[in-house]
């Protein structure tokens, strides 16, 4: 059975937001943290809605809507998203002021807003979809579990398009502690020194990026879904070599057929060393591009790599931005994403035109 | 009565984050719920909090909800006279 990608919409540190073609001109930025290039929210939602909402709601929602509207689908039977930090901003709120106010006189939205559910489920609020609602909460598996779900309920049949999706924000106070823990760069970067900067570190990232996975071909559809798979805590990148040539077969492709690699490359001396391998072996010789240079890294930030690798299959041609190695091929008809969060939630994911 | 009715509108608005709508624009005696200023019961909580907070009143009765926060006025009637009882 085939899985069509009927729609995209994506929130991210450059203009996606505005729909269609992938945008022309990078958005600079400096230093270790890149954050969301915000659209007017009022276009989708509510002004009565918007003010209780925190930016990771109002870039989640916004997204739905984005690949809804693509997906020219009002109402899909299910929603299921994916988030590693969830609605971090309002459990701070409600956190700080359990603190400060002795656990007396809360005030509830903040708490209701907080939960790691609340974007899955204030887009079926708001579109009256009362049907499966599920959000997975797996560190750097977030987005892959939810994709993993959505593909498998709608192989079973029993959807027949659902909205899936992944979104995560960075906060000053999360910046701050993330930072700590040592993960993002001491000297200042920028998005074309970043993926050859050879040192410690990358630098953080925010967004949302959303699907409408369906079993049939829409107007819109460009893509499928041919495959995804999760590794977690690899041996060594021989092993990653052997999972990639395992994923492929057991996708009938072969590693000639596909088109262009999609590297989570975020310029981590270290962590690039994964995605090295790969492109000098297992795929080697393929042209790559990267997308972290774009977006950042985050969590569920493969979730921003397959909406590029969506857009290249329906535009057939890869933004000057994102190619990293080797040339544009002529005709892109597999794309193969290759993500890893901390070296230890690796991810593949195979599209293909249609 | 009037500096009161200005606060409590100042603090409904920032209390529930309502960015359309300045203080000054809500009538003393429009309705704040359903269709006067479109709020919810959520809102109602907040409204709870705000008046345990800035003016240390807690609702003894639910049930008179609705007739203490029909409009700012009933508001400010409400804490007047609790103030005064004290």
């Amino acid at each position: 059975m085939n899985i069509y990608i009927q729609g995209t919409g994506c929130v991210s540190p450059q203009e996606t937001a505005q729909g269609g073609a992938f945008p022309e001109n990078v958005l600079p930025w400096e230093g270790a943290r890149l954050k969301a290039s915000e659209p007017d929210y009022k276009q989708w939602i509510d002004v009565k809605l918007i003010r209780r909402m925190s930016r990771v709601i109002k870039m989640g929602v916004a997204a739905a809507q984005l690949s809804l509207q693509e997906a020219g689908i009002q109402q899909p039977d299910a929603i299921i998203t994916g988030t590693a930090y969830g609605c971090l901003d309002d459990t701070g709120v409600f956190l700080s002021k359990m603190i400060n106010q002795q656990e007396e006189m809360l005030t509830p939205t903040a708490f209701i807003q907080s939960t790691h559910n609340t974007v899955a489920g204030q887009i079926a609020l708001m579109l009256g979809c009362h049907g499966y609602n599920n959000t997975f909460v797996h560190k750097g598996f977030s987005f892959e579990s939810a994709l993993l779900d959505a593909l498998m309920i709608l192989k079973e049949g029993r959807s027949k398009s659902i909205l899936t999706g992944a979104m995560d924000e960075l906060t000053n106070h999360s910046f701050n502690i993330l930072s700590r823990f040592d993960l993002y760069k001491k000297e200042s970067v920028t998005p074309a020194s970043l993926l050859h900067s050879q040192t410690h570190g990358t630098v953080a990232g925010e967004g949302a990026a959303c699907f409408v996975l369906g079993t049939e071909k829409g107007t819109n559809t460009k893509a499928k879904l041919t495959g995804v798979t999760t590794l977690y805590k690899p041996a060594g990148k021989a092993e990653i070599a052997a999972d990639i040539a395992a994923f492929l077969a057991a996708h009938n492709c072969s590693e000639d057929e596909v088109s262009l690699v999609i590297s989570g490359r975020n310029g981590d001396a270290s962590g690039d060393e994964w995605y090295e391998h790969m492109e000098n072996n297992a795929l080697a010789g393929k042209p790559v591009a990267c997308f972290k240079q774009l977006c950042g890294e985050y969590p569920t930030a493969a979730s921003f790599g397959m909406w590029l690798g969506a857009k290249v299959i329906a535009e057939q041609r890869v933004a000057e931005a994102a190619l990293f190695r080797g040339t544009t091929p002529t005709e892109i008809k597999k794309v193969l994403i290759y993500n890893h969060y901390k070296q230890t939630h690796h991810s593949l994911i195979l599209l293909t035109a249609c | 009565m009037e500096n009161l009715m200005a606060a409590l509108k100042a603090q409904i608005v920032e209390q529930l984050n309502l960015q359309e709508v300045k203080p000054e624009e809500i009538g003393d005696d429009q309705p704040l719920f359903k269709d006067g200023l479109g709020l919810d019961s959520i809102d109602a909580l907040e409204i709870i909090v705000l008046l345990q907070q800035q003016y240390g009143i807690r609702i003894a009765n639910p049930e008179q909800g609705p007739e203490i926060f029909y409009s700012v006025r009933t508001i400010a009637e409400f804490i007047t006279a609790h103030q005064t009882s004290k």
